[in-house]
Parts: structure tokens; C-alpha cells; sequence
């Protein structure tokens, strides 16, 4: 047993074990799910209803709120009271004047306490006003420096919609990124096979090859289940989700043209081929068409891609290892395929 | 590459294709009757029916068209080739006559599409720059998907299921270039796609010449 070309094997499942606990029992952030009332008339007295996820309201003992109309405006809430961990009822006195001159403004709630730190619900509610004028806001106040708290234990951001389900970034999207490096590899392989013309790497490009189609299905299916949490359908007209079905059928092309002939050598050399020019027509189905249009993913039509809030540092602690972890065991679950390939091909050889 | 060759290979393409006109006109007449059908069946066909009835029956005939062209020939055939010709030339002959056979398929289509339902297109220079791109897109992915079955036992099914899924990008594209020629959609960044359907040929284009000289081999 030679331990020492092993160490990738055992590295694989670990990191991956350790993104599976890490990614799957480290708690969110602090977020608002429901508000209401979700509308109100400049002047009044306001009492709201909050239903907060992962909050401490009963167990934190400063407790704070203010509906923020923009960055220098500001209402402090008049009282606080909490029926519980999760729910309270918030007293605002709305001014009669707006800050600015639109007559329907939307205000962002924010709460905060020294456990969970602050955390806000956008367009909380929409205020109605009789009257604006920017010069006499008085009842409006803006927030003291230093006065918010920060949550500082490790938790995932907290982002409306997808909510625990943000943690599918550790398989669904690594999963693309585990399954692209794989095709590159196996792209690798089969442009060697047409250049030296050695059967060995035949045996590997396709190896690979496959484990990446396995990967890809995997995402699919990831990806299509996170979608019914948040889009709410299993299925789309979003342009990545009809190129990468696109991108699956060629592969599976791949597969059939690969199974439809028993001579190995002309086998080897029409399947490499077709890889490398199904890879040259992906590239413009994956990365080129979906940043032209508009799409519901992050990355394409304005949405930004891997970074802002959706994918901040205690994400990246386990996004990244992921794909390590999954590119390591899919050259592992190959590394198989490539072992019995190649005893198969030596038994032929010595039968002849 | 050698253009003389090139030349030569095409007109002997040519010649023999006219020579069995049976083959020709079966393959016509298969367009005419698929949109007589479809004229029939839909009676009253609007712009967006149009667009992707006309791709649709493109691929399907184009499909048929295309297998012929390397399956019609005999292994002897090819042996011969190999001594005479170099392989660049050769592709480049096939694809050139693909190309053309594609495009006359396309304009006697469009030809009976307009007799017998009308001619939406509203913007003709963009509609006939991406037609002709796309169809040679669709030509490249043909041809070279026609060398991997014709040298895998001279299998027809195996064609199409190659063929299809590869030559799906550049038919997307086609039918978002048509939907705006036909004033379906209006998008201003039309160019950029056209750009894209050119990118994606020259990509292709590139492989297959780079491919095609170690599969010949065989």
C-alpha cells in the first residue's frame, strides 16, 4: 500500500464531510420574515407586527427599532414588546412631514440587539404623506455612529427568499464549477489521445467524462429543486436552465456515441473528437449567451455574480472546499473506472 | 489548402449530385410536402409559427440532405481519396457543397413557405445575414457530425442523434434572430447575436479543421 499517492482520496471525503456539518448546522443570520401592516398615512400612530427568523427578541435586553426613510432620516420606534423569541409588536409615531418630495415613501425597517446585531427588512412598510417638504423635517432624526451592534459569531448571511436554502450553494453551484474542471480535464485527455494516439488516455477522458455527466445531472437536479423553494417551479424559461439542458444532451450525445461502437480504436478516436468540439460549442451556450440576456441567476442580466451579500466570507469558507472536495472525489470515483478500463483493455491484450 | 482542389472536389460533388437527380428531388420534393402539410394543418400560420415551422423543416431536411454526403460513397472510395487528396482540402470541398446544398434547400423552403403562407420578415437584411450564417453553422456541425458516423459502419440514426443536440446553440440563436426580423421581439443588442452566431461558426469551424485529418486516418 503506498499511503503517500492515497493522501487525495482521504482528502476528498473530509473536506467534503466538513462542508456538509459546517455548511448544513451553522445557523443564519437574523432576518424579518412578515411584517404588517405593509401600509400607512403620514401622521399616525402605528403599531406593527414583526415575525423575525433566528431572532433573540425576549432573550436581548437592548432591543431597538427604526423605520429609515434614507441614509441622514430616521424614526425611533416609541415601544417595544415581545411575545416571544421570534414575534413583537412595534409602536411608531409616523411624522406628518416627509424628507423628501415623492408622497409615497417606502421605509426600511431595522432592528437591533446586542445578540443577533442589526438586521433590516427593506420596503417595510409604504407611507402615504398629505404634505413633503425637505426643509421642515424635525420629527425626523438621523442615527448616532457606533450605535448599531454586529453579530459577531459565524452565520450565513440571511437573504429574503432564499433563506436556509442558501446553503445549496455549497452543492448546486459547486457542483457546475466541480463538474466544468472535470470536463476540462477530460478535454486535456482527449486532445492526448489524438496528439500521441495512446489508448490510456482514452480510457481516462472518458472516465472523467462521465463522472462530470454524473455531476452535471447532480446540479440539474440540485439546481431544479431550489428552484421550487424559491422561483417556485421546478422549471423555467431562464436562459442558463435551457442552455445547460442543451449542454446535457450533448454529453449524453457523447455517451451514446461511445456505446454505439465496439471497435476500441475507432471508438477512442470518434468520441474524442466529438468531446473536444461538444466542449468548443458549449462555451458559448454557458458562458457567453446567458450574460447576454437576461436571467434569474446570479452573474447574468444585472444580477451580480459570486460576491455582495450573496456569497460573503463564512460562505466562501465552505463554497470553495466544496468544489476542491467534490473535483477530488470525482477523479477518485474515475481513478475506478480508469483501473478496471485498463485491466479489461490488459486481459484483451493477453488473449490475443 | 489548395483552392484548385478545393474547386475540383466541388464540382465533382456537383456533377454527381445532378447526375442522380432522383436523390435531389426526393430530398425537394420531402420539403415541399412537409410545408404542404403544415399549411394544411395549421390553415393560418402567424409570424411566430413561421419563424419556427421554417427552422424546424431547415433541420429535418437539411439532415437528410447532409447524411447522404459522406454516406454515398463506397470504402473504396475513400482509400482512393486518402491517396489523392489532402484532408483540409477535402473538408473544406465537403463543406463548401454542404453549405450550398443547404442554401438552396433553404431558399426553395422559404420559396414554398411564402407561396403558401406568407413572408412575415420585416427586417430582410438582418433576417438573410443570420439565415446565411446560421446555415452554415448548421452546415459545419453536419458535416463533421456526417464524418463521425460515416466512418463509424455507415450508421443514419446515429447522425441525427449526434447531430442535434450539437447543432441546438446555433438554432437558438437563429430563431432569437428571426423572432426580431419578424418584429416578434425588439432587441437592440440583435447585432451582438449575429456577432455570437459568426463567433461560434469560426470556433466550430476551426475544430472541425483540426479534427477532421486524425479521424481520416481511420
Amino acid at each position: 500500500m503506498n499511503i503517500r499517492g492515497l493522501w487525495w482520496k482521504i482528502l476528498g471525503p473530509i473536506i467534503f464531510l466538513y462542508v456538509l456539518i459546517g455548511g448544513m448546522t451553522i445557523p443564519l443570520k437574523s432576518g424579518i420574515t412578515y411584517t404588517s401592516p405593509s401600509t400607512a398615512k403620514g401622521g399616525a400612530s402605528i403599531s406593527m407586527q414583526v415575525t423575525g427568523y433566528n431572532t433573540h427578541f425576549k432573550s436581548a435586553s437592548q432591543n431597538k427599532a427604526w423605520l429609515k426613510a434614507d441614509s441622514t432620516h430616521y424614526i425611533q420606534a416609541k415601544s417595544l414588546v415581545f411575545n416571544d423569541e421570534m414575534n413583537a409588536t412595534i409602536q411608531f409615531d409616523i411624522p406628518s412631514i416627509m424628507p423628501s418630495t415623492d408622497t409615497v415613501q417606502p421605509l426600511t425597517l431595522i432592528i437591533d440587539n446586542e445578540i443577533d446585531g442589526a438586521f433590516v427588512q427593506p420596503n417595510a412598510i409604504f407611507v402615504t404623506f398629505k404634505d413633503s417638504n425637505s426643509v421642515n423635517n424635525a420629527q425626523w432624526q438621523s442615527l448616532e455612529d457606533g450605535l448599531l451592534h454586529r453579530n459577531t459569531s459565524m452565520t450565513f448571511p440571511y437573504r429574503n427568499i432564499l433563506n436556509e436554502t442558501i446553503r445549496n450553494t455549497f452543492f448546486h453551484v459547486a457542483l457546475w464549477f466541480a463538474m466544468f474542471i472535470l470536463l476540462i480535464i477530460g478535454l486535456y485527455h482527449a486532445i492526448q489521445y489524438l496528439r500521441t494516439g495512446k489508448y490510456d488516455h482514452d480510457i481516462q477522458s472518458a472516465a472523467i467524462n462521465k463522472v462530470a455527466i454524473m455531476y452535471g445531472v447532480f446540479g440539474l437536479i440540485t439546481g431544479s429543486v431550489w428552484a421550487k423553494f424559491t422561483w417556485d417551479t421546478f422549471w423555467t424559461t431562464d436562459v442558463k436552465l435551457n442552455m445547460t439542458a442543451v449542454a446535457m444532451l450533448i454529453y449524453l450525445a457523447y455517451l451514446v456515441l461511445r456505446g454505439s461502437s465496439t471497435d476500441t480504436d475507432r471508438r477512442a478516436k470518434l468520441s474524442s473528437s466529438y468531446s473536444i468540439f461538444a466542449f468548443l460549442a458549449l462555451i458559448p451556450l454557458v458562458f457567453v449567451i446567458p450574460r447576454l440576456t437576461d436571467s434569474l441567476h446570479p452573474g447574468n442580466g444585472g444580477n451580480p455574480a459570486l460576491g455582495g451579500e450573496d456569497l460573503d466570507n463564512t460562505l466562501r469558507m465552505f463554497f470553495y472546499p466544496s468544489i476542491i472536495a467534490l473535483v477530488l472525489m470525482g477523479m477518485w470515483m474515475s481513478q475506478l473506472k480508469i483501473r478496471f478500463e485498463r485491466l479489461q483493455e490488459r486481459i484483451f491484450q493477453n488473449q490475443k | 489548402m489548395n483552392i484548385i482542389k478545393v474547386k475540383d472536389i466541388l464540382l465533382k460533388e456537383l456533377s454527381i449530385e445532378f447526375r442522380q437527380k432522383f436523390a435531389l428531388g426526393g430530398i425537394f420534393l420531402f420539403a415541399a410536402t412537409v410545408v404542404f402539410i403544415i399549411y394544411k394543418s395549421f390553415n393560418n400560420i402567424n409570424a411566430r409559427e413561421w419563424t419556427i415551422l421554417l427552422w424546424i423543416i431547415m433541420l429535418f431536411a437539411g439532415l437528410n440532405a447532409v447524411v447522404k454526403s459522406f454516406l454515398q460513397e463506397k470504402k473504396e472510395t475513400y482509400l482512393y481519396y486518402y491517396t489523392l487528396f489532402d484532408p483540409v482540402d477535402l473538408i473544406v470541398a465537403k463543406l463548401l457543397y454542404n453549405f450550398i446544398f443547404l442554401l438552396c434547400l433553404f431558399v426553395i423552403i422559404l420559396l414554398f413557405m411564402t407561396v403558401f403562407s406568407g413572408f412575415p420578415v420585416k427586417l430582410p437584411i438582418l433576417f438573410f445575414s443570420g439565415s446565411v450564417l446560421g446555415i452554415l453553422g448548421i452546415a459545419i456541425v453536419f458535416t463533421f457530425v456526417s464524418v463521425i458516423s460515416a466512418t463509424d459502419n455507415t450508421n443514419a440514426t446515429l447522425m441525427s442523434i449526434l447531430a442535434l443536440p450539437l447543432v441546438l446553440p446555433i438554432v437558438m440563436l437563429l430563431l432569437k434572430i428571426s423572432a426580431v426580423s419578424v418584429r416578434l421581439l425588439s432587441d437592440t443588442a440583435v447585432n451582438e447575436d449575429v456577432m455570437l452566431l459568426a463567433g461560434v461558426n469560426s470556433i466550430l469551424l476551426g475544430a472541425m479543421l483540426l479534427l477532421f485529418p486524425s479521424l481520416w486516418r481511420s
